[in-house]
């Protein structure tokens, strides 16, 4: 396969700016949860297949490339008011992470995958807000909190998954990531460092402006006991497979 | 007058006036209860609750699924809601529905409101739906989104707080935090280690000196090399600078005001009170906190508002003007109103600005009232549907569904009143119906044990329980027992005022001690050394390292077994000695004799200070020669100079230092005369008291062998709360020093002899013994003993054992209300349990406090005897035959009644919004400045409840209703009272308390309605002959 073809390719599916837009606008065009869901299961795991059938590491100026969409997609978060576009964003930012570690590249699709499970549930779970008020965006001033606490508690708990918290499978890669990164590419492990602050940062914003404050109390905005309960459960599992990933990668 | 300082005030005049809805906030260490809308209580209740919801974004009702819950769990009764639905429905015709039924299924089965005011809704449009067209394209939106922002934002809203709603620039809360910051600062009492310097200056000048840069670099630019600009005259400016026309400067200034309204309650009362420590030390008042707001905020909006957003009025008129519907965008995107479908595209488009804002506002614009017109339609359908009305509703024409429309928008604005009112019905109902005017047979002997408890809803329940378990009669009183007082407590230096905060106590009470003052104990001493350590700026760093593990145990004490820790640190602790009461004026023999006493003292501590000298040198000549001399009565001798051992000079000197630092002089001694003439009452006006006290309450004949005159107080852990659970009547303290007072006045001989003489007759063998009826755990404890008559001394025994078991039937009655697991089979474990709870560092709800007040009964006791009111209901006894001239019913309603009324509104406000009008949880509070309590580390003072006294899981535990006041009397007296008492006949008549006189002679209930008085006859009665005439 010839080199820059593959590249720009590969580019499309653990998407580098500008052709990141093209995954952006494209998931932000699906109305269904589970199908956005499907796409950051899947949508890396085809860069990944195309970057390992590319002859050699990724040229250097590649990499530096990839930092900077990461970066800057992490930046672009922190504006970001609407859940949906959130996570669209920081899938971005974290996929272009993948390009700077092209040494253990048979585990590759695993970090992918451990990267994208915690975007996927929460995309879920922007899912359940979008159908119950219309969107999920800061400037309904849902107050979570008081009016939908069981939604709240979910949502904080997506965030937090989505932000690389322990015990979820993306803090285990970018732990891995940047043990290996430390000792040979300095700048590179403060580049994921600055980028998982900047998640968290905009992490934060995002709960903030969707859970804390007052609400407008209406009638069956939260879940049931019985949904809430399933989605502990889905979180659990989360947490479950995170652990697994850490497994392989540490 | 200048014409500037004319302008100066009125500008004061205009922030005093500004100031007058923002309730009084007194400090927590005397929590005194008071109504939020207090400076509202001249309109009508429903009025003030609307324009209070307006000013403090508060709600004054509660959810109508709340009140459902209500109807549902019999609260409410049925037949009045029926009669208000009925009562609406017939004011507000609409031809060919049945309103009544539309109304009752709206409020009955509908959760949420479903006809909010908007302008997008228009009835023709709705009824296009309904006939299943489509909605018409809004013709002209500019104009009416342009109508619109103009009444949003252009009224009395501040600059800056409109700039926030169209730019999320966040002014107003960053304001918010620096005016907190400067609060804390200036405000502190004592809680701060390093002060805020400068504050005698003022407020506005003590921030200015330490303000930010920014700030004096503002001033200093305004004040234009001249001297300091005063409050009024920053005021003036910055008002001037943002463009706010004058018309409106006092309502932006209560709109200022009512944004950290805790804080701004707190300097209003400051300002108002008299003799505060704090207010005369550092002085500030409403003007100042103005200025430093303004100030920063034109600071803000200079900073933050960067074009296109505007920084004064004008600029903001011009862009609504010119640009409205862009403005109208922004105002929903940032104001919570935006159509989430569109959110993100409103957001994306108002970036990218330009041409394009107009076609989006144009879809937005329609899309928003497509939905709109579509949910109100299908609002109306459904509920038709549910009516049985959904034929009638096809066959309206405009006019029918504009008129519908109408009125259920005003039947969801009054719905409120509407539950209310059922709910009082209710509540008054099930008060009437047990109502009793058949009083009890003659008795043939006089009770073992008479007790006086405070009106207090608390006393309900133990009196109720102690006349059950023995021959005890009680009453009802408020707790300082009519004697407002003064009390300098042992070993403290300040006065604490025992009475409601209505009246200012003229008699000055001293506490005193035999015991000779002795070491304080190792555990004390330690406690102090250990606070020292916790404030230091740097002690606090080492002290965790070093003896961290000592606060370790003493929480796992506290935490693990509260009972038995308190009990061993109690036995370390110093014990509080017995003490008396300086009850009695001293002559002016006494008074005088003091001072002098207190002048040779200081003396002989100031001239062995300035000379050095031993005491024996001293002598008694050489002091009464200094005094004389410093006061002026006699010249200096020369035997004086050698006696002391200086020069003729330096005597002089000595002398004027005594009359100068040692204020030994003619003035200061009138002054402490004059204080000194404040302590005790006069024979007569002991007389007067307990006259006054005793006829009050209807007791004044038959007098048993021991009257408890009972005071009450809380006992809690850790709690900022505490003194809201004590005796209001008492300003917030305890009330066993008011009982000690009364009952020292009534054991008098001479006191009783004349008593005797104005109808009274205290036999010789009666017996006041003071006590206290701790509220947290209900025991009542009895004090001064060592006083009682040897005689009495045998029924003891008896009186003790009948106070437990009342205490412990209390209890059982009352735990299973804090603690669902509580058996409610086993008295000695619920006493148990309620004691815990006083002892519980970590308990947040050691008791309920006045939480469920409903009632305010004013008559004898056998009217409510054998009903059982669980504590809802002030009890004040009143006997209307001794009260001839109506004097003790209107200082009944004018003192007990407007306290009562006050606890009852606060209690109803923070149940229906604990947010705005109570403290939200207490697990979140932060003490600020030893004055009140903050949300977080940095806020508003929190001026309500908190959700733990008035919420049960979330949902009010307390039933938000008015005060239902009764009074046993004949009906013109009882209304002349009323008519007598102008603060009582304007909460009457307003309906801010809901009054029913009930006439024992005619067996007639008289309930003042909003329309007037309505009578019903009275279940169980038997006619009285009227007696007073």
């Amino acid at each position: 396969m010839a080199t820059l073809p593959t590249y720009a390719l590969a580019a499309l599916f653990l998407p580098l700016f500008p052709l990141s837009i093209v995954f952006n606008r494209g998931l932000s065009a699906l109305r269904r949860d589970w199908m956005r869901a499907l796409v950051l299961l899947v949508w890396p795991q085809a860069g990944v297949w195309i970057l390992s059938h590319a002859h050699g590491a990724p040229p250097g100026w590649l990499n530096v490339w990839a930092a900077l969409t990461a970066l800057l997609y992490a930046y672009r978060a922190l504006a970001v008011r609407e859940a949906g576009i959130w996570i669209g964003f920081v899938a971005v930012s974290a996929w272009a992470l993948l390009w700077a570690d092209p040494a253990r590249s048979h585990l590759l699709a695993i970090q992918a995958l451990g990267l994208s499970l915690p975007l996927a549930v929460a995309v879920l779970v922007t899912g359940v807000l979008e159908r119950r008020f219309g969107a999920a965006h800061t400037a309904l001033r849902l107050g979570l909190a008081t009016t939908a606490p069981r939604l709240a508690a979910l949502f904080v708990i997506a965030i937090l998954a989505v932000v690389a918290t322990p015990v979820f499978s993306n803090f285990f890669v970018l732990v891995a990531a940047v043990a290996r990164q430390a000792p040979v590419m300095p700048a590179m492990a403060l580049t994921v460092l600055a980028v998982w602050i900047l998640w968290a940062w905009s992490g934060a914003r995002l709960v903030r402006g969707m859970v804390a404050g007052p609400g407008r109390p209406a009638a069956g905005a939260d879940l049931t006991p019985a949904a809430a309960w399933a989605y502990a459960v889905l979180f659990v599992g989360l947490a479950g497979a995170g652990i697994s990933v850490g497994g392989l990668l540490l | 007058m200048t014409r500037a300082s004319g302008r100066h005030l009125g500008i004061r005049a205009t922030a005093y006036v500004a100031g007058e809805p923002v309730p009084f906030f007194w400090p927590m260490r005397s929590f005194i209860h008071h109504n939020p809308l207090h400076g509202l209580e001249h309109l009508p209740f429903a009025q003030a609750v609307e324009r209070g919801g307006a000013l403090f974004h508060a709600n004054g009702f509660l959810p109508r699924a709340r009140y459902q819950a209500y109807l549902a769990d019999g609260s409410v009764d049925r037949h009045a809601l029926a009669g208000e639905i009925d009562a609406f429905a017939a004011s507000h015709p609409v031809a060919g529905i049945d309103l009544s039924a539309w109304a009752r299924v709206l409020l009955e089965q509908v959760s949420a409101p479903i006809c909010r005011p908007s302008p997008l809704v228009a009835p023709e449009q709705v009824h296009r739906v309904l006939r299943g067209q489509p909605v018409e394209t809004l013709l002209d939106g500019a104009a009416m989104a342009r109508a619109h922002l103009q009444a949003e934002l252009l009224g009395a809203r501040p600059v800056y707080d409109a700039v926030d709603a169209l730019f999320a620039t966040g002014i107003g809360e960053a304001l918010d935090d620096q005016v907190v910051r400067a609060c804390l600062g200036f405000f502190d009492e004592g809680q701060s280690v390093w002060g805020m310097p400068d504050r005698e200056k003022g407020f506005f000048a003590a921030w200015r000196a330490v303000a930010g840069r920014r700030v004096r670099a503002f001033l200093d630019r305004i004040e234009t090399g001249g001297p300091p600009l005063s409050p009024e005259q920053v005021i003036d400016h910055v008002m001037r600078s943002l463009d706010v026309p004058e018309h409106l400067w006092a309502g932006c200034f209560t709109q200022e005001l009512v944004r950290l309204h805790g804080w701004a309650g707190f300097i209003r009362w400051r300002a108002s009170a008299t003799h505060y420590h704090w207010a005369e030390r550092h002085p500030a008042d409403l003007v100042d906190l103005l200025a430093v707001r303004l100030t920063l905020a034109r600071l803000l909006l200079t900073e933050r508002a960067r074009p296109p957003a505007p920084r004064d009025r004008g600029d903001l008129e011009r862009l609504i003007e010119s640009r409205p519907e862009e403005t109208f965008l922004r105002f929903d995107l940032h104001g919570g109103g935006i159509l989430p479908a569109m959110a993100h595209r409103v957001e994306a488009g108002l970036a990218r600005g330009g041409a394009g804002i107009g076609p989006l506002f144009e879809s937005y614009i329609q899309a928003k009232r497509d939905a709109a017109v579509r949910a109100q339609a299908r609002a109306l359908r459904d509920l038709a549907e549910r009516a049985g009305e959904g034929a009638a509703l096809n066959r309206l024409g405009v006019a029918e569904v504009a008129a519908l429309i109408a009125a259920l928008r005003d039947l969801e604005a009054d719905e409120g009143m509407i539950w209310l009112r059922a709910m009082e019905a209710k509540a008054m109902n099930r008060l009437l119906d047990g109502i009793s005017l058949e009083p009890p047979p003659r008795r043939d002997k006089r009770p073992f044990v008479q007790a006086a408890f405070c009106i207090d809803t608390r006393s309900e329940r133990i009196r109720r329980h102690l006349e059950s378990v023995g021959d005890y009669q009680t009453f009802g009183i408020a707790g300082f027992f009519g004697v407002p007082v003064s009390l300098i407590e042992l070993g403290k230096g300040s006065e604490t005022h025992l009475c409601p905060v209505l009246l200012s106590p003229k008699n000055l009470v001293l506490e005193m001690s035999s015991i000779e003052r002795s070491d304080e104990a190792a555990m004390t001493t330690l406690g102090r050394a250990m606070h020292k350590l916790k404030e230091s700026v740097l002690s606090p760093f080492v002290t965790v390292e070093a003896i961290g593990l000592l606060f370790g145990f003493d929480m796992i004490g506290k935490t693990v077994a509260p009972r038995a820790y308190h009990g061993w640190r109690r036995q370390m602790d110093t014990p509080r000695p017995n003490t008396h009461l300086l009850l009695d004026k001293l002559s002016r023999e006494q008074a005088d004799s003091i001072v002098r006493a207190v002048q040779r003292a200081v003396i002989t501590e100031a001239v062995a200070h300035e000379l050095g000298l031993e005491p024996e040198a001293i002598t008694d000549d050489i002091v009464r020669e200094l005094r004389e001399a410093a006061l002026g009565n006699a010249d200096l001798d020369t035997d004086l100079a050698v006696a002391l051992s200086v020069g003729e000079t330096r005597l002089r000197e000595i002398v004027m230092r005594l009359r100068t630092t040692y204020r030994i002089n003619a003035s200061f001694a009138e002054f402490q005369m004059e204080q000194l003439g404040r302590i005790g009452f006069s024979l007569e006006e002991q007389v007067g008291f307990v006259r006054q006290a005793l006829s009050s309450i209807g007791l004044t004949e038959d007098f048993s062998r021991l009257i408890l005159l009972v005071g009450h107080g809380s006992s809690s852990e850790n709690n900022p709360y505490e003194s809201a659970l004590d005796c209001g009547a008492c300003g917030g303290n305890h009330g066993l020093t008011s009982a000690r007072v009364l009952a020292q006045m009534a054991n008098k001989p001479e006191v009783r002899r004349r008593l005797a003489e104005r109808g009274i007759p205290i036999p010789d063998d009666a017996w006041f013994v003071p006590a206290m009826h701790n509220t947290t755990t209900d025991e009542i404890r009895l004090y001064d003993l060592e006083l009682l008559p040897t005689m009495h001394l045998v029924y003891l025994d008896r009186l003790r054992a009948g106070l437990t078991s009342a205490a412990r039937l209390c209890a059982q009655e009352r735990l299973p209300s804090l603690d669902v697991t509580a058996d409610r089979h086993d008295p000695g474990a619920a006493f148990r349990g309620t004691r815990r709870n006083a002892l519980d560092w970590s308990q947040v709800r050691p008791e309920w406090g006045l939480a469920r007040n409903a009632y305010f009964i004013i008559g004898r006791r056998f009217l409510t005897q054998s009903l059982g009111l669980d504590g809802r209901a002030f009890l004040h006894s009143y006997d209307y035959r001794v009260d001839t001239r109506g004097r003790l019913l209107e200082n009944i309603l004018a003192g007990p009644l407007v306290v009562g009324q006050w606890i009852n509104m606060e209690h109803y406000f923070s149940a229906v919004d604990n947010d705005r009008f109570g403290a939200g949880s207490k697990a979140y509070h932060n003490v600020a400045g030893r004055l009140g309590v903050m949300t977080g580390n940095l806020g508003d003072l929190r001026t309500g409840l908190p959700a733990q006294t008035v919420l049960d899981k979330g949902a009010p535990y307390h039933q938000p209703l008015r005060l239902i006041t009764v009074i046993e009397a004949p009906v013109d007296q009882a209304r002349a009272a009323i008519d007598h008492v102008v603060a009582v006949k304007r909460l009457v008549r307003n309906g801010w308390v809901r009054m029913v006189i009930v006439d024992p002679v005619t067996a007639i209930t008289h309930i003042y309605d909003e329309s007037g008085w309505v009578q019903r006859p009275v279940a169980h009665a038997v006619r009285e002959e009227l007696i007073a005439s």
